[in-house]
């Protein structure tokens, strides 16, 4: 209809500019219209005797309209679209020849997005378009037709193709490409900066999808959260996100090998686009483990190479070092020390005021070791990786004392955990100390008495439920159970308002109501703790020989407290998720934990099989001590890398890491159609995102294209049929009034 | 009214009012048992404790005295906590406090006193529930027995205990004697009858002797001053004529004990 009135089709007047291209000047076409006006005002004026005035005015109104409409087409309207000059402009056809683009129903999303770009040139044969093709998978290739082209590509990188496809043509009148994808892209998919890098070339990107974006029958593993070194006999929480676009039942398997670790049953909801399954198991042995997770097919499943993952863990024979700074004998010291003292990975210095004159040391290395006291200098501090204060004053400690706790925790990265006491936390002094800051809770002043020695049965929150530092049990209903049967602690000590980031993890019912009892919050690099209760010693007295629930706590929460203790020298490897590359992150800090500079860094790079070479490290100028370097990997496996710092042609630091990477595997995950990206893309492109029903739009949005060579057409819209519809009803409105007005 | 009717009612009257005022007095007399109670809240992390245990038939010579645990009680605890108190940074509450073995409290002390052990006869269950608290962590510090038959007494009832844990000599390099004094002297402490006798021993019990028995990580679980009598320099501290010089090793015994088992 809009085009049979207006003569052209709406989108033409959307891309066209209106301009009057009529012979006569704008000036005479005015002083018609002012004579014509005053004509027309002057001989109604006369006929005022015979007609009410509201008559006049209608008449009035319309015959203005209709000299206005007159005038208008006089001036003769015309839309100037500017479109491709015919011959001379290219277009760059690009097709996914990724291997997810083997799926699909009774013809494969491959075959889908060949059609669709076979049909784009036939489809304006007058344009002449000259055609380039490119393949797209982890690089854009050129070939001659698609005629050979089949998906084979084992990864897909949308940016790093398309943007050789756009510095191929930088040079030739190209009006646009078109991209035929599923969208998946296995290099992590489409960055800000990656899509602001190809739109500066100008030529709009039109997007093609192919694929479904639901697979019902198919369930994939997507990610795996695990850590990569844990310590001898800790027991592991994998977080396995499974995508599923149905209701399912499956189960989560674990093997190291062939042992199989865990087995956990999933319930795949319908209204949860993914499902993270919690995982645990335990890992004996020091050295490098190869997990693999696998969840059981649904029915119809036909890809079930997206079904498992494998990861890597190294099991690390470290000894991790917790200074306890104690400010009097007691029952939570003596137990504190005995639930860890089969640890074989941890060591905890402690330093006890036994009488008003007397420290007493254990666990300490040397007899030089904490003589003179507590730390007194970084060295000596951050050489721990937690810090545990019980029952003292903050005024037992110098402020350059305090000074290093702050530092302990925001630069070296340790772990501070505060232990309520007669003289602790808000009794101590600590809330008024150079540490305030740095702990979780704000604390009472020491003028208001906040420690008692009263019996407090003890809750987990939802948060501390989920926590695996807080875990008895292997199910979550069994855990809480397990916790709610734990004997009351012996006292609880009042504490302030959370700050922030603060997460309670454990609370404390008390005469005066519920308060936290445990809680944590990121300080700088670190971690801060504060537990309000000097008492859990009741549960290793309360509880039979058998039960380990107080052993176990100490054992989890110190394993917390230096789980994310960084060390001076690490290195670490990350990335190589779908076929992207290792990058590389080694930090060399001295024993203050000051960055290190004055090196060079080089890393051995070594597969399982033997295949090894060496790469060199760059500093990164962001952060001081960082030095980075990124690994493309020649094969799946695991790989291991170790850094060695050298300072005037001598190594100073070593440091190793090692990951598992699979090649070739990362188009069958992801494999349903991305659609956000491809529109991402051609939004920001200036292009369309277009899905296989839309492709009749495609000719024309290549004709007006504003890309390329152009030249401007001009279509006359004075004869649009709508302009004589419109003088002929103004008319006849007049005639038809006068009509009922008798004035004819 | 007959005579002997009037004296009856001024009998019963008399009766009366002494009963309200027995009544009155009682309702509004100090309560004996307030200590107790609260000392039952420990408002000190270290409370001490003495066991209460049942006697034996001493040395196959007929049943021995009664509440012998009592020995030296109350002043033995209250002088000895008053000099953790001043010695040391223990927060040591002040009343003193008596359990059984089979008391459900026992587990909130994990230190605890016996005194005469010669005297003592644990039955099973009285030593299964010794064990458990000694294995849980708790600690046990045994004093003033003499000779060999009261040893032979503590003995039968100790192997009750732990039948597979040996008793043997506290070694001088242990932390028990180190953690606040150095304990290298080995003197006899002995009762207050060494005042007017000038003899330092009872019955054959001529040498001391420390020992104790260990937990399986190596920990001091009991320690048994044989041949001795601790308690007693506790108790008369604040006698002029018991020697100074035993007291304040009895109390540096006492306390290095004491702060042992608040450390390992």
């Amino acid at each position: 209809m809009f085009e049979f009135l207006f003569k052209y089709p709406r989108e033409d007047y959307a891309r066209s500019e209106l301009i009057f291209v009529g012979h006569w000047s704008a000036w005479v076409l005015v002083v018609i219209a002012i004579i014509a006006v005053i004509g027309i005002s002057v001989f109604l004026y006369r006929r005022h005797s015979f007609v009410r005035g509201y008559q006049l005015a209608a008449i009035w109104m319309l015959q203005i309209a209709m000299l206005s409409l007159v005038v208008w087409v006089l001036a003769q309207p015309t839309l100037s679209t500017e479109r491709l000059r015919a011959g001379e402009n290219t277009v760059a056809l690009v097709l996914d020849v990724s291997e997810s683009m083997v799926f699909g129903d009774a013809e494969s999303r491959f075959q889908q997005a060949l059609r669709s770009l076979s049909g784009v040139v036939q489809a304006d044969a007058a344009l002449n378009l000259s055609v380039r093709h490119y393949e797209l998978g982890e690089t854009a290739t050129a070939v001659t037709s698609f005629l050979e082209s089949q998906a084979t590509a084992t990864s897909t990188s949308i940016a790093d193709s398309l943007g050789i496809v756009l510095r191929e043509a930088r040079f030739s009148p190209l009006a646009a490409v078109v991209l035929s994808s599923d969208g998946a892209d296995t290099s992590g998919g489409l960055s800000v900066d990656e899509l602001a890098a190809i739109a500066a070339f100008g030529v709009p990107v039109h997007t093609v999808a192919v694929g479904r974006t639901a697979i019902p029958e198919d369930i994939e593993i997507t990610d795996i959260t695990l850590p990569d070194k844990v310590l001898p006999g800790s027991t592991l929480s994998a977080r396995v996100s499974i995508r599923h676009d149905a209701p399912a039942s499956t189960q989560v398997k674990v093997y190291a090998g062939d042992d199989l670790l865990a087995l956990v049953p999933v319930e795949l909801r319908a209204d949860a686009g993914i499902t993270t399954a919690r995982v645990e198991f335990e890992i004996a042995e020091a050295g490098h483990h190869r997990i693999h997770f696998s969840v059981d097919s649904v029915p119809g499943e036909t890809e079930l190479r997206n079904n498992s993952r494998s990861t890597l863990v190294e099991v690390a024979n470290q000894k991790y070092r917790i200074l306890y700074f104690e400010g009097e004998p007691r029952w939570e010291y003596k137990f504190l020390r005995r639930a860890i003292g089969n640890d074989d990975d941890l060591q905890v210095v402690s330093l006890l005021r036994v009488s008003p004159n007397k420290f007493y040391r254990q666990g300490i290395d040397t007899p030089e070791q904490l003589e003179s006291g507590f730390p007194t200098t970084r060295e000596e501090l951050f050489a721990y990786d937690a810090l545990i204060i019980g029952s003292v004053e903050a005024a037992s400690l110098s402020a350059e004392q305090q000074v290093l706790i702050r530092d302990f925790v925001s630069e070296r990265g340790g772990s501070l955990l505060m232990i309520a006491g007669p003289n602790g936390l808000g009794n101590g002094g600590w809330g008024q100390s150079e540490i305030a800051d740095v702990l979780p809770l704000s604390l009472p002043p020491s003028s208001i008495p906040s420690f008692f020695r009263k019996k407090a049965s003890v809750e987990l929150t939802p948060q501390g439920a989920d926590a695996q530092m807080l875990r008895f049990a292997d199910t979550l209903d069994a855990n809480r159970l397990s916790w709610s049967e734990l004997p009351n602690v012996a006292d609880y000590q009042v504490t302030g308002s959370l700050k922030p980031a603060a997460v309670t993890l454990l609370n404390v019912d008390t005469d005066i109501g519920q308060m936290p009892l445990l809680v944590t919050h990121p300080f700088g690099r670190g971690h801060a703790w504060i537990l309000a209760s000097g008492g859990t010693w009741r549960w290793q007295m309360s509880l039979p020989l058998e039960d380990q629930r107080h052993e176990t706590f100490w054992r989890q929460l110190l394993r917390a407290l230096v789980a994310s203790s960084p060390q001076g020298v690490s290195l670490t490897a990350g990335g190589g998720s779908g076929d992207s590359n290792i990058v590389l992150r080694a930090e060399f800090r001295d024993e203050e934990f000051r960055p290190v500079d004055d090196i060079g860094v080089t890393a051995q790079v070594s597969h399982e099989d033997g295949e090894s070479w060496s790469v060199n490290l760059q500093a990164s100028a962001a952060d001081p001590g960082v030095f980075t370097a990124e690994i493309d990997p020649t094969e799946s496996g695991t790989w291991y890398f170790e850094a060695v710092a050298h300072r005037n042609d001598e190594a100073v630091a070593t440091a190793r890491a090692s990951i598992h990477y699979d090649s070739g595997q990362a188009e069958y995950f992801n494999i349903r159609r991305d659609s956000a990206q491809l529109r991402a893309l051609s939004e920001a492109t200036g292009g369309q995102y277009l899905e296989p029903q839309d492709l009749d739009m495609l000719p024309d949005l290549l004709r007006y294209s504003s890309s390329g060579i152009t030249e401007q057409e001009y279509r006359a819209i004075w004869d649009a049929p709508a302009i004589f519809i419109l003088l002929l009803m103004l008319k006849a409105g007049e005639w038809l009034l006068r009509r009922r007005w008798s004035t004819i | 009214m007959p005579k002997a009717f009037r004296k009856a009612f001024n009998v019963l009257c008399i009766a009366a009012m002494f009963t309200a005022v027995t009544v009155w007095g009682q309702a509004n007399a100090p309560d004996k048992q307030a200590p107790a109670r609260a000392a039952r809240e420990a408002p000190g992390e270290f409370q001490f404790v003495r066991l209460a245990y049942a006697p034996s038939q001493y040395c196959g010579r007929g049943y021995g005295r009664q509440q012998m645990w009592r020995t030296d009680y109350p002043d033995a605890d209250h002088h000895f906590v008053r000099g953790v108190d001043r010695l040391t940074r223990i927060a040591a509450a002040e009343q003193p406090r008596i359990l059984t073995p089979m008391d459900n409290d026992i587990y909130d002390f994990p230190w605890i006193y016996a005194v005469e052990v010669g005297y003592w006869d644990l039955n099973e269950k009285e030593a299964g529930r010794m064990r458990e608290y000694l294995l849980r962590g708790g600690f046990l510090m045994v004093d003033d027995f003499h000779g060999s038959c009261e040893w032979s007494a503590f003995v039968a009832s100790m192997s009750k205990v732990f039948p597979d844990r040996p008793i043997i000599e506290i070694p001088e390099s242990d932390e028990a004697f180190h953690v606040i004094y150095d304990l290298d002297q080995r003197i006899q402490i002995p009762s207050r009858m060494f005042i007017y006798s000038g003899v330092t021993w009872e019955k054959d019990g001529y040498e001391p002797h420390w020992r104790g028995i260990y937990d399986s990580d190596g920990r001091l679980m009991v320690a048994i001053n044989f041949n001795m009598d601790i308690g007693d320099a506790w108790e008369h501290a604040d006698w002029p004529d018991y020697p100074e010089n035993m007291t304040a090793l009895a109390y540096r015994f006492g306390i290095n004990y004491l702060v042992y088992a608040m450390t390992h």
